[in-house]
């Protein structure tokens, strides 16, 4: 996870992927892959639709490059959706951006607690129980399973 | 209260003197899906405890699940009656059923497919009469989703996390899963499971005490007796786990029906059978550090090993 794009030269097609605020992120590498006479597609994520981008992304031929920008807060999402339709981390560029924390599912109490991306531990909001947070995730909760921390 | 099982008819788990994570996946030779057991009514008192005072964290399904609850309900009712006719029966006129429950001396009536017949959905109602926690794994887009499910005894794991969650990403959390292929290869396997063979396995692992209900959302209070074994005590507080788990095919919603039953042994029962005892320590000895840690017997492996050898002696001795 990025909050900058940088630009990879040498893909046989380029994605410039994000919301409108995350499409401005890119403009720089955009720019650049006009420069370079490269192939590309700029693909603007209305509402942030998953499934939409799923199924431009599944009709892609290999070798395809991706950079997805949109906000740290739903990149967690997009990541597991992309792997689900085989992008693999060495394919895709994610960049994010606002608010960097996670949702962080206590594994007592159930409460979805936000959490500071860098912590690995934390308090949960509504049973006070320690966790900690596991890459676990849930596509249905948009969270992260929390453990408990410490016997 | 103890709920350990009876050693005669305990599932022990073991063939070989080492363990690795595979597909130990076998057809089953009796094809019923629920199994009744000595602990029988002692069992359904807890499990129905548990589902009134924990809803949210012993049922959970999703709306589309319904078509397919209806099919366990016939499945399973199919399988009481015949696997145990003594204790169940039913009337059933057009669609008008009539389900009796010989042992708990119950009886139940409603419209077979009318939802509104029931005062709760068809999977939590059947789930009243049954030993094993079940679980309803949707097929669709070369995928399995657990689409509904109702857990009161699990290995320390969230359904409430869990549902709506892909075969895949179900299985994250075990070591070594996912960068063995094992994964991908197990929901082949599944997706290509026929309606009329149905299959089962076995899982096991060790905990601290003898509560079936070993959920992630109480672990909090049950974990806490893995820091008090000691090799005295090891022999009466540690337990073998075992899952008989199996996985049925339904038919008409291509979906999957994944049943665990779980029994526990203590290891000073466990270790009254001498080539259980040696080949239980030969396995321990030589289990992956990832699976050891996994299973949750790090903070006791070393006075459980200790218990075991001391074992091993007292048989040799005699
Ligand atoms: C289709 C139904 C199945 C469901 C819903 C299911 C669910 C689960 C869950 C929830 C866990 C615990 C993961 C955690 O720590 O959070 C688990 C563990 C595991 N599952 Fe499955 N499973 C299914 C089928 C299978 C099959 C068919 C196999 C193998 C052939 C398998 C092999 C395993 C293994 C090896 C573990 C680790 C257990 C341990 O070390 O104690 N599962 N499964
Ligand atoms: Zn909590």
């Amino acid at each position: 996870m990025k909050n900058k794009a940088v630009f990879i030269n040498g893909k046989r097609k380029y994605i410039f992927c994000g919301d409108e605020q995350g499409l401005k992120l890119l403009s720089n590498v955009l720019e650049k892959g006009k420069e370079e006479g490269l192939t590309y597609d700029r693909y603007l994520l209305s509402d942030l639709k998953m499934t939409l981008l799923q199924d431009f992304l599944k009709s892609q031929k290999m070798g395809t490059f991706v950079y997805l920008a949109i906000p740290f807060l739903v990149l967690q999402q997009f990541r597991k959706a992309l792997e689900d339709i085989g992008y693999l981390e060495e394919d895709v560029q994610y960049i994010g951006y606002g608010e960097r924390k996670i949702p962080v599912f206590c594994c007592r109490c159930h409460e979805i607690n936000m959490s500071n991306q860098e912590q690995n531990r934390l308090f949960c909001n509504r049973c006070s129980l320690e966790l900690e947070v596991s890459d676990h995730y849930s596509a249905m909760h948009n969270a992260f399973l929390g453990y408990v921390a410490k016997l | 209260m103890k709920w350990t099982g009876d050693l005669a008819h305990f599932p022990y788990p073991f063939k070989d003197s080492t363990y690795r994570y595979s597909n130990n996946s076998i057809p089953m030779k009796q094809p019923f899906c629920i199994e009744v057991t000595p602990s029988y009514k002692k069992e359904m008192l807890l499990k129905r405890k548990l589902l009134s005072d924990h809803p949210e964290r012993c049922y959970q399904s999703l709306p589309h699940s319904i078509t397919g609850q209806w099919e366990i309900v016939e499945l399973l009712i199919d399988h009481l009656i015949s696997q145990y006719p003594q204790h169940f029966s039913v009337e059933k006129e057009n669609n008008s059923w009539i389900f009796f429950n010989k042992i708990l001396d119950e009886k139940v009536e409603f419209i077979f497919g009318d939802e509104n017949s029931l005062s709760c959905e068809p999977l939590f109602f059947i789930s009243h009469h049954v030993q094993e926690d079940l679980i309803y794994m949707r097929q669709r887009d070369d995928d399995l989703y657990l689409d509904a499910g109702q857990l009161c005894f699990p290995a320390n794991w969230s359904l409430a996390f869990n549902i709506g969650m892909k075969f895949k990403n179900i299985h994250h959390p075990i070591p070594g899963f996912k960068e063995e292929g094992l994964d991908q290869r197990i929901l082949q396997f599944l997706m290509r499971l026929e309606a009329g063979t149905p299959w089962e396995r076995l899982n096991w692992s060790l905990m601290a005490g003898d509560r079936l209900d070993t959920s992630l959302e109480t672990f909090d209070q049950w974990g806490k007796l893995r820091k008090h074994v000691t090799r005295e005590n090891a022999g009466e507080l540690v337990h073998i786990r075992v899952e008989v788990q199996k996985l049925f095919r339904l038919p008409r919603t291509n979906s999957i029906l994944f049943s665990i039953h779980t029994h526990l042994l203590s290891l000073e029962q466990l270790s009254t059978n001498r080539e259980w005892l040696q080949q239980f320590y030969e396995i321990l000895s030589e289990l992956h550090a990832h699976i050891v840690e996994y299973k949750g017997i790090s903070h006791y492996k070393a006075s459980l090993m200790h218990y075991l050898e001391e074992q091993l002696e007292r048989v040799k001795a005699t």
